[in-house]
């Protein structure tokens, strides 16, 4: 079982990469090395995947420091409102590519309204900053993406066992001790899992980079230059370069993640909430968690702002000077520009549904029965995030454009079947790292115990180990859910006439200078991600 | 979660997928895909026009740049999703003949278009002109104070106030790179004056914007004054009640031909032939020229047919001379050396 479940996330993962390596060397004749000596001659090559790698693990600090304390005050303390407050701050994951990236423009942007409000109040000239550069970069992925951190800490938390913690106070540790000696080392495999995910993301971030850039590069903006300009094995060698720094990542990550039966039992109930004493404290760290939810929720508002602007009516002034339904009301009339959003929905569920039982088949195998694949199961299943979006589209167009079975290849491209497969793959990372982390921190000897009572194998886990496992696979679940919906990276090379998701359609609207219509389907996509996010909470946590 | 919930979910799946597949059937209609960067507007147009005259034909379109085209073209060779290439310079439809992704139809129109443009064995054929042009916003600059050359735009006032579409991905900037960098040649191969000039206007780029419609809020918004871009979505974006205005740079232009072509392999062979003589007809070319402000590739139009627009057009334009077979074979070069070494220079230069 292990050994085919490895074999079938190899064919599906590595199979189609190694294909793609294998064109990056062959030349129109024979084999040849001119590609790789090109790139390790340029110093603007060596640039650029420095920019990446030092980019990434900034991203992962800031997000680290701001998605951590969070889900701790959320998770840990009764602040009035934390119910909605954790929701809210979950926020910035549902924000839609390209869409977010221009609510960003109009928020931050030179003539935006917070850089105009600033300079109004400080009585300025010239706009007060310019969002260029590594800082406006550092900037967006922080915001995006220490959503990862939040949720990773929060699933951990509420999978934490209070008699730990309980006993470990009992024995005299004060609060910082205990939270270096059994809180963090019990979250270690989300915070590890969280931090993997942060630095490949970013790694592979593509949107912001090449939008707020400027003159400065990172390999993703650098690859995707040199493929436009059309030097293909350039980019080929430049992608290999970039696969192997998240490679390399992903070894010392989880190298540095010697013992995981650490969180070893799981007998009580996660800690009950600490209720804060002090009004005054009570009311500041309310305060601060309100404001910062307003400050994360910003970029969405513009975008509904937006979504209520007719076309060309919003130019120069500070606020729009029209506000309409039109936008919302062309995208009910039309048929087919309503369809990009059922087409995105059975692509993501399907997706998400098959990206779920993999992983929890991979955490009943490698973790529960230790099967001698599990290592290699785990290190495919993460191995997806290591390789950017674009890569692997181009991957699996590759290895599924030609019709040899012997060789494990069908004509996939250009039939349904393709996109949610590629989804499926982006997808098994994020199912995978909570829902293994989850069987992790589950205590073996409830299975055996259930079994004892004469409970079978499917029983068992019906009964027993799913639901002790909802919170992480309602995280899973909900991510890998969002990301497909809203993905466009993979998409845009993967779709179809009849397979073209809402992505696609916001690209075409922006093409078109539609703004309006782009961000109306924006708004759309933000609630229905916002709701499957506010179910996966609510399932996972509540109750 | 009980049992109960979970057959719930199940079922709710279940219905979001078979309502999805159950519409992908057509309705008998033989469909026609096109992959176009044409835009919504004016594929719309084209489509129901030419359905109007043929109801047994189903005209699908899929609008994206031209080199996604290409991209898209070159994947499915093995299993043909389109019937037509719609739009894009020759020079990326050469690359696609190199791919052998284009299957040869002389249209009904052959004859009535300049053999400049068209492919190799009819591999393609020209519909459309598209010429470069300086554009500004008409809200800030009065018309008599814009730049009225290329070299006008290295003029101090706008520094920093130029916005530039990412050259690199964009047809069209790239044949005005191309152009910048022929006229400053004085021996063959010298490249050197047009990379100084271009290492200029790097330093008067505010930014490099990632589509046309970031370059038109940014530009519509007063965050830069002055772009360098196309004819045909400066003036659907001014019909659209943006704020611009354009002039023909004096010393002439680099005008583009905008191709369509068969892809090799169409699902739908006959039906995609007839879409493009249709494109090419007089009655789609004036149509596409009224409507969405496409300069015809057709000659011989009866003047009182066209709109006044094009006439104008044809009375300013200054057309530059420009070796295209140099363009096509040395692009790729001046691109990547610009991008790694001019991208971002101009303003230590300056």
């Amino acid at each position: 079982m292990g050994v085919l479940l490895a074999l079938v996330l190899a064919w599906l993962v590595v199979y189609p990469l190694l294909l793609v390596l294998v064109e990056g060397v062959r030349g129109g004749d024979g084999w040849t090395l001119e590609y790789v000596r090109a790139f390790l001659g340029r110093a603007t090559e060596w640039r650029a995947l420095w920019a990446s790698i030092w980019i990434s693990l900034a991203t992962v600090a800031l997000s680290a420091l701001i998605g951590v304390p969070l889900a701790f005050l959320l998770a840990r303390y009764d602040l009035p409102g934390a119910r909605i407050l954790g929701t809210l701050v979950a926020l910035p994951a549902v924000l839609p590519p390209l869409v977010g990236v221009l609510a960003f423009l109009f928020l931050y942007g030179e003539t935006g309204f917070v850089s105009l409000l600033v300079q109004r109040v400080l009585g300025l000239t010239d706009p007060p900053w310019r969002l260029q550069g590594a800082g406006a970069i550092l900037l967006v992925h922080a915001y995006s993406m220490y959503v990862y951190f939040y949720l990773f800490t929060r699933a951990g938390l509420a999978t934490l066992d209070a008699s730990l913690v309980e006993a470990a106070a009992s024995l005299g540790a004060g609060p910082r001790r205990m939270l270096w000696r059994v809180t963090l080392p019990l979250l270690r495999p989300a915070l590890t899992g969280a931090a993997l995910l942060t630095f490949m993301t970013s790694l592979a971030s593509f949107s912001a980079p090449y939008i707020f850039g400027g003159g400065f590069r990172v390999m993703t903006t650098q690859i995707v230059a040199t493929r436009l300009n059309g030097e293909t094995e350039l980019a080929m060698v430049e992608t290999v370069s970039l696969t192997l720094v998240a490679l390399l990542a992903l070894a010392l990550l989880r190298g540095s993640r010697a013992d995981d039966s650490l969180a070893g039992g799981r007998k009580g109930a996660a800690p009950a909430a600490v209720p804060i004493r002090r009004p005054w404290l009570r009311v500041g760290l309310a305060a601060a968690g309100w404001g910062l939810a307003v400050v994360l929720l910003l970029p969405h508002l513009t975008l509904v702002l937006v979504s209520f602007v007719p076309l060309g009516t919003w130019t120069i002034e500070p606020i729009p000077p029209a506000y309409t339904l039109q936008n919302y009301v062309t995208l009910v009339r039309d048929p087919v520009r309503a369809r990009p959003l059922l087409n995105s929905l059975w692509l993501a569920t399907v997706a998400t549904g098959a990206a779920v039982t993999v992983a929890v088949a991979a955490g009943i195998l490698s973790v529960r029965r230790r099967v001698p694949a599990g290592r290699a199961i785990e290190l495919l299943l993460a191995l997806p995030w290591a390789v950017p979006g674009t890569v692997f589209a181009i991957a699996l167009a590759t290895a599924f454009s030609v019709h040899a079975p012997w060789a494990g290849r069908v004509i996939l491209v250009g039939t349904l079947w393709i996109l949610p497969l590629a989804y499926l793959v982006r997808d098994l990372p994020l199912t995978s790292r909570p829902i293994l982390a989850g069987f992790r921190a589950l205590d073996p000897a409830l299975d055996e115990a259930a079994s004892s009572l004469g409970a079978g194998r499917w029983r068992a886990l019906r009964r027993v180990t799913l639901p002790l496992l909802r919170p992480a696979l309602m995280a899973g679940a909900s991510l890998a859910f969002v990301t497909a919906f809203g993905d466009f990276v993979t998409s845009i090379m993967l779709y179809t006439y009849d397979t073209r998701p809402v992505s696609l359609e916001i690209l075409g609207s922006l093409r078109q200078s539609d703004v309006g219509v782009a961000a109306a389907y924006g708004v759309v996509l933000m609630v229905i991600s916002a709701a499957v996010f506010a179910v996966g909470a609510e399932r996972g946590t509540g109750g | 979660m009980s049992a109960r919930r979970w057959r719930l979910a199940a079922a709710a799946a279940a219905a979001v997928v078979s309502t999805a597949c159950g519409s992908c059937a057509g309705d008998g209609r033989i469909p026609v895909v096109i992959y176009s960067p044409h835009g919504r507007d004016q594929l719309t147009l084209l489509e129901h026009a030419f359905e109007a005259g043929r109801p047994d034909v189903d005209v699908r379109w899929l609008d994206m740049g031209s080199q996604e085209v290409l991209d898209r073209l070159r994947f499915e060779r093995v299993n043909p999703q389109a019937d037509v290439w719609f739009g894009g310079p020759t020079t990326i439809f050469d690359r696609g003949l190199r791919d052998s992704i284009l299957a040869p139809y002389r249209p009904a129109w052959a004859r009535r278009v300049d053999p400049r443009g068209v492919g190799p064995d009819d591999a393609y054929f020209p519909v459309y002109r598209t010429p470069a042009i300086i554009a500004f916003n008409s809200r800030l600059v009065p018309r008599s104070k814009a730049p009225h050359d290329w070299d006008d735009v290295l003029a101090p006032r706008w520094r920093d106030k130029v916005l530039i579409r990412d050259p690199v991905a964009s047809g069209t900037m790239r044949a005005i790179w191309g152009l910048m960098i022929l006229r400053g040649m004085r021996t063959p191969g010298d490249t050197a004056p047009g990379m100084r000039w271009l290492r200029r206007l790097d330093g008067q780029t505010r930014s490099y914007t990632l589509n046309p419609a970031i370059l038109d809020q940014r530009l519509a918004r007063g965050e830069g004054l002055v772009t360098l871009w196309d004819l045909p979505d400066i003036l659907i974006s001014r019909a659209k009640g943006m704020p611009f205005d354009y002039v023909f740079p004096r010393s002439g232009t680099v005008v583009i031909d905008d191709a369509i072509a068969l892809v090799r392999g169409a699902p739908h062979p006959d039906a995609a032939r007839a879409f493009i003589d249709y494109v090419g007809s007089a009655e789609a070319q004036l149509l596409a020229a009224r409507k969405v402000y496409r300069l015809p590739a057709r000659k011989g139009l009866s003047p009182d047919s066209v709109p006044d627009w094009v006439a104008e057009v044809e009375r300013d334009m200054v057309v530059a001379r420009v070796d295209w077979a140099t363009l096509a074979r040395e692009t790729t070069g001046w691109m990547s050396y610009w991008d790694r070494h001019v991208r971002g220079s101009g303003a230590t230069e300056r």
